[in-house]
């Protein structure tokens, strides 16, 4: 039990971290799409999209950094916890909305579209690493 | 157990506080031209094809300041929906076709002219690209009005028809 644990542990912070990690290089690549992708929303008043999208990159790979090299494991989760949260809120009034738009969680450039049905369905896979990483962590020895 | 979870919060908070630090360095200069309205630099006149310069974002408000101050609109998209409706006064130059279009252009706009591009609204990446485009081709001032058609439309503003 033990042992699967260990597993558990270590393949969800890794694939949490490698995933923030990866989306926050992609995006902090072009920050002026992604100001674009979060312009799409229509939430935020106009200069903010560029706020935003200029310091998220950052805080997703910083993040993703710490649980990939097995640091600050539950502080690291919290933040992402809380922007995944973020994400899922907006996302949901995307679809209450009916605003047909990408989400833009990715690579902003994407010739595909990830439709919001999708990335929120994503979203809670990624708030269970989340929860799994933060969990497991506690019962491990410091 | 209490301290623990504050312990975790501070750090988190820490976290978060580093990214923004570490985001706004790598990008202060794009978040001071778009709070200020402009671009801060004054675009250096050079050759220098690795100074990537980005046109600056403008809302509906400033777009209609700088009308009455002479800038000139520029429709990036095709040139069906130009002779469709268009924005009063605009210019077509589309996206899809600049690269013809360009010596034309520049022998009829000075390349002082504040330029402002739109195209079908967010989420239609055309007006910025051409504006890359057009950085890159001289122009110093170039700015976007990502509302674009639609916005306008929906503002009332008034609205021409017929091909460039």
């Amino acid at each position: 039990m033990k042992r699967l644990e260990t597993v558990l542990y270590h393949f969800s912070r890794l694939l949490l971290g490698g995933l923030f990690l990866y989306a926050g290089l992609i995006k902090g690549n072009d920050v002026t799409a992604f100001a674009r992708s979060v312009a799409n929303y229509q939430l935020l008043p106009y200069s903010w999209n560029y706020l935003v999208a200029a310091t998220l990159p950052a805080v997703e790979a910083i993040a993703g950094l710490l649980l990939v090299v097995n640091c600050r494991v539950r502080p690291a989760a919290v933040v992402l916890g809380a922007l995944n949260l973020v994400f899922m809120v907006a996302l949901v009034s995307v679809i209450l909305r009916g605003l047909d738009i990408d989400c833009g969680c990715f690579n902003p450039d994407a010739t595909s579209k990830t439709s919001p049905q999708l990335a929120l369905l994503r979203d809670a896979g990624i708030m269970l690493l989340v929860v799994l990483s933060y969990w497991l962590r506690g019962r491990r020895p410091a | 157990m209490n301290g623990e979870l504050r312990r975790i919060l501070l750090e988190a908070a820490v976290i978060l506080a580093l990214g923004v630090v570490v985001g706004l360095s790598f990008n202060y200069r794009l978040v001071l031209d778009v709070f200020g309205g402009r671009l801060t630099a004054p675009a250096p006149v050079t050759a220098d094809a690795t100074v990537d310069l980005y046109p600056v974002p403008v809302d509906l408000q400033r777009l209609q300041t700088l009308l009455g101050q002479g800038a000139l609109l520029i429709d990036a998209r095709a040139v069906e929906l130009y002779a469709e409706g268009h924005l009063q006064g605009a210019r077509s130059l589309p996206m899809g076709d600049w690269v013809n279009q360009l010596a034309d252009f520049r022998a009829a706009v000075p390349l002082q002219t504040t330029l402002i591009l739109y195209c079908s609204g967010y989420g239609c990446p055309d007006s910025f690209d051409l504006g890359v485009e057009l950085l890159k081709n001289g122009y110093q001032d170039v700015q976007v009005f990502e509302g674009g058609f639609p916005e306008w439309r929906d503002a009332g503003l008034p609205v021409d028809k017929g091909a460039p």
